[in-house]
């Protein structure tokens, strides 16, 4: 504990070598397996779509390099497929006894709550385990009760507090995922503090009080504005009327939307600094991360217009964008050489849970 | 070609001993013809095996290519194009293929143009087909209980039992009996339930498996046993029509189609695409509707009745419900202009067209 925090809090020694992450793909070349991916998936009626996951997390990890090496991802697409299908299957049958017995839906769903720690728990191992670097592969160790706490009570803590305890929710979260982390036979810790958690809280709250203060000023006054002029709803032609009025729901969430999904970025984006920068690979390499916050937040939000404005033809570029901003603010100071390290995994199974995770859209940012 | 020649280069990358992290600077070449053999910079051979017993990972983009030896070394080169020519002997699967068609080039564009028309067929061909062949397998019970479960959630929250005199509910059913007597289903497909509507007020509405709800407070509104039978009509047609297990099957088909083939478009996209075709739901219950006011119609004539019943209720609804303004538009049964017009429109032809 004690040496760790000494690591974790003080800077990197000055006989630390400094390795940079790098991202060395580009929206030119990825594209093309973009779009091929989608081409495919379709003509094949969605069977491509394990291939493409593959070919997709192929390309993103092997252009992540660090220290001449780089990163690569090994799941088959059969596996991939299998988990697919299965997890499919549960989707539609729980869609199904939802609409179809409401009475039931309420017990599957609470059943489906104790379920998902364990699906996040066999994801994050699939994934970890599918993933090398340098010849030697990633594991997991965590178990049930962290996911529990990390993904069940922490989601309910940061919402029943309305965001207030979202530090202690992040740092149950970043210490599952990186904590149970390993490479090869060594650990991996990660023990995020939580006053510097709380330290990259206040910006975004402060973001947050202060847009919605704004929003709400603004929205009534353009409301009475609008009512004023006495804009008739009644006088357009039906369909158009219920675009309108469509719109202007929406138009009056959408601000709300914006601030909170700003907010979100800000902080997670601290939180991540904080989270990285206490992570020690095998007591003696230490993680950094310093990404700009605002920096982050405005290449989401720009990377998000630009896909919707271009129909999704800009994601590639968007997608290449942000890999290569979140390589390039991370760094590793390794204390010595990278040479030592042995893989202890050998055959890995649970893929359900990684495809639930990735139909899902759940997504652990490291 | 010059084969032989490309045999003999050597190929610069690292190799790594099974399951280690240190990288040793290697080159790899084939020797004598088809013996793959990863050497050091001495010279020396740090592992080797036939060609067909290595295992080489799929070129993607310009990532880094993985040969794993038999004794499951591997070697790791930036090289492609050599691994390439390396694998030539080898009969090549799919993933060289793939390859080629993902490198930038203008055929791309012909993707993007595929995928576009692809993507809008499906919406408009394939999922109707979809939806359709589900409704056609989808066995009685299903229907069933998704009503049965309806009503009983809605008369635990909403409704109350209904206040009507029994003459009044008396005539209404006899009515009703008729019309579902001269419909698909017949007498026994269809029942009429009388209910105090509560908060939701004048309403009627249909469930799929027939279960046919008449609230008091339409009864009251519309004052005039005619009209309530054109607007069971309507709803007997929403049944026949089987409107609401389409528009369930429809938003699950639209969606899973969207998580199944949008791939990585970003979560954000893919929630705005979700939201987009629910919006475009919209559209379809209003074509539902207007299927259901043509059925009245149709029932009304067929019966002897006014076939005009629907349209007067329309009329009522816009001159009695009108002022509540925004709340109307998105309801069920929006009581627009077009909407009268069309149903008048509809009824007039049709007692033109079969004089009586």
């Amino acid at each position: 504990m004690d040496t760790q925090d000494e690591r974790a809090g003080g800077p990197p020694a000055d006989s630390m070598r400094r390795e940079q992450f790098t991202f060395t793909g580009t929206g030119r070349e990825y594209f093309g397996i973009w779009i091929v991916n989608i081409l495919l998936t379709i003509v094949t009626l969605g069977i491509y779509s394990a291939w493409a996951k593959v070919r997709r997390n192929r390309y993103f990890y092997g252009n992540t390099r660090l220290a001449g090496a780089s990163f690569d991802y090994h799941a088959r697409p059969v596996q991939i497929l299998i988990g697919r299908i299965v997890v499919l299957a549960i989707l539609i049958l729980y869609n199904l006894t939802a609409t179809f017995v409401p009475v039931a839906s309420g017990i599957l769903g609470v059943l489906f709550l104790f379920a998902l720690p364990w699906l996040v728990m066999r994801g994050l191992r699939f994934s970890a385990r599918m993933t090398s670097f340098r010849n030697v592969r990633f594991d997991f160790t965590g178990g049930y009760g962290g996911a529990f706490l990390a993904y069940i009570l922490g989601g309910l803590l940061t919402w029943g507090s309305l965001g207030i305890l979202a530090p202690i929710a992040s740092q149950w979260m970043w210490r599952y995922t990186l904590d149970n982390l390993r490479y090869g036979d060594r650990p991996i810790d990660c023990d995020p503090r939580l006053e510097k958690l709380y330290g990259q809280f206040v910006m975004p709250a402060a973001v947050f009080v202060i847009g919605l203060v704004v929003v709400v000023v603004l929205g009534v006054s353009i409301f009475s504005l609008a009512s004023g002029i006495g804009l008739d709803l009644e006088d357009f032609s039906s369909d158009f009327a219920v675009g309108g009025i469509l719109l202007a729901i929406y138009g009056a969430f959408l601000p709300f939307f914006l601030l909170f999904v700003l907010v979100s970025l800000l902080y997670s984006a601290g939180a991540r600094n904080v989270a990285l920068s206490e992570t020690v690979i095998d007591g003696q390499h230490l993680l950094a991360s310093h990404i700009g916050r605002w920096r982050y937040a405005w290449i989401a939000i720009s990377n998000f217009f630009a896909t919707l404005f271009t129909l999704g033809l800009a994601r590639p570029w968007a997608a290449v964008r942000m890999s290569r901003y979140l390589a390039g603010v991370t760094v590793l100071y390794s204390a010595g050489s990278l040479d030592d390290f042995f893989s202890t995994v050998k055959q890995s199974e649970g893929v359900v849970g990684a495809e639930y995770m990735d139909i899902e859209g759940l997504d652990f940012g490291f | 070609m010059a084969s032989d020649a490309t045999d003999r280069k050597a190929i610069s990358g690292v190799w790594y001993a099974p399951q280690t992290s240190r990288a040793v600077k290697a080159t790899l070449r084939l020797e004598d013809g088809e013996r793959l053999i990863a050497r050091d910079e001495a010279g020396a051979a740090l592992a080797s095996c036939e060609l067909p017993a290595a295992a080489f990972s799929d070129r993607v983009g310009s990532i880094p290519r993985r040969i794993t030896f038999a004794d499951e070394s591997v070697f790791e080169t930036n090289d492609n194009d050599s691994v390439d020519q390396l694998m030539r002997p080898l009969a090549t699967r799919g993933a060289g293929f793939v390859h080629s068609l993902e490198r930038f080039h203008p055929r791309l564009a012909v993707f993007v143009v595929l995928v576009a028309l692809l993507a809008a067929a499906i919406y408009r061909f394939a999922v109707p087909v979809l939806v359709e062949v589900a409704v056609l397998v989808t066995p009685p019970v299903v229907p069933e209980l998704l009503s049965s479960s309806t009503m009983t959630t809605l008369d635990s929250t909403v409704f109350e039992p209904s206040k009507l005199d029994a003459e009044t509910q008396k005539e209404i059913a006899e009515g009703f009996d008729r019309l579902a007597a001269a419909s698909a289903g017949g007498a026994d497909g269809y029942s009429l339930n009388f209910r105090k509507g509560g908060h939701i007020g004048p309403n009627a509405f249909a469930l799929p498996d027939g279960t046919i709800v008449l609230t008091d407070e339409l009864v009251e509104m519309a004052n005039d046993n005619e009209t309530i039978l054109g607007v069971l009509a309507h709803e007997i047609g929403h049944v026949d029509h089987d409107h609401s297990l389409r528009q369930i099957y429809r938003a699950a088909g639209v969606t899973g189609l969207i998580l199944l083939i949008g791939g990585d478009v970003g979560a954000g996209v893919e929630d705005i695409l979700i939201q987009g075709s629910a919006l475009l739901q919209l559209r379809h219950s209003r074509s539902a509707e207007a299927e259901a006011d043509r059925f009245s119609i149709e029932l009304m004539h067929r019966t002897g009745h006014d076939p005009l019943a629907i349209s007067r209720f329309l009329e009522l609804i816009r001159d009695k419900l009108g002022d509540t303004s925004e709340s109307d538009f998105l309801s069920t049964h929006p009581a627009t202009p077009s909407r009268i017009e069309e149903t008048k429109r509809y009824a007039e032809e049709l007692t033109a067209a079969v004089p009586d």
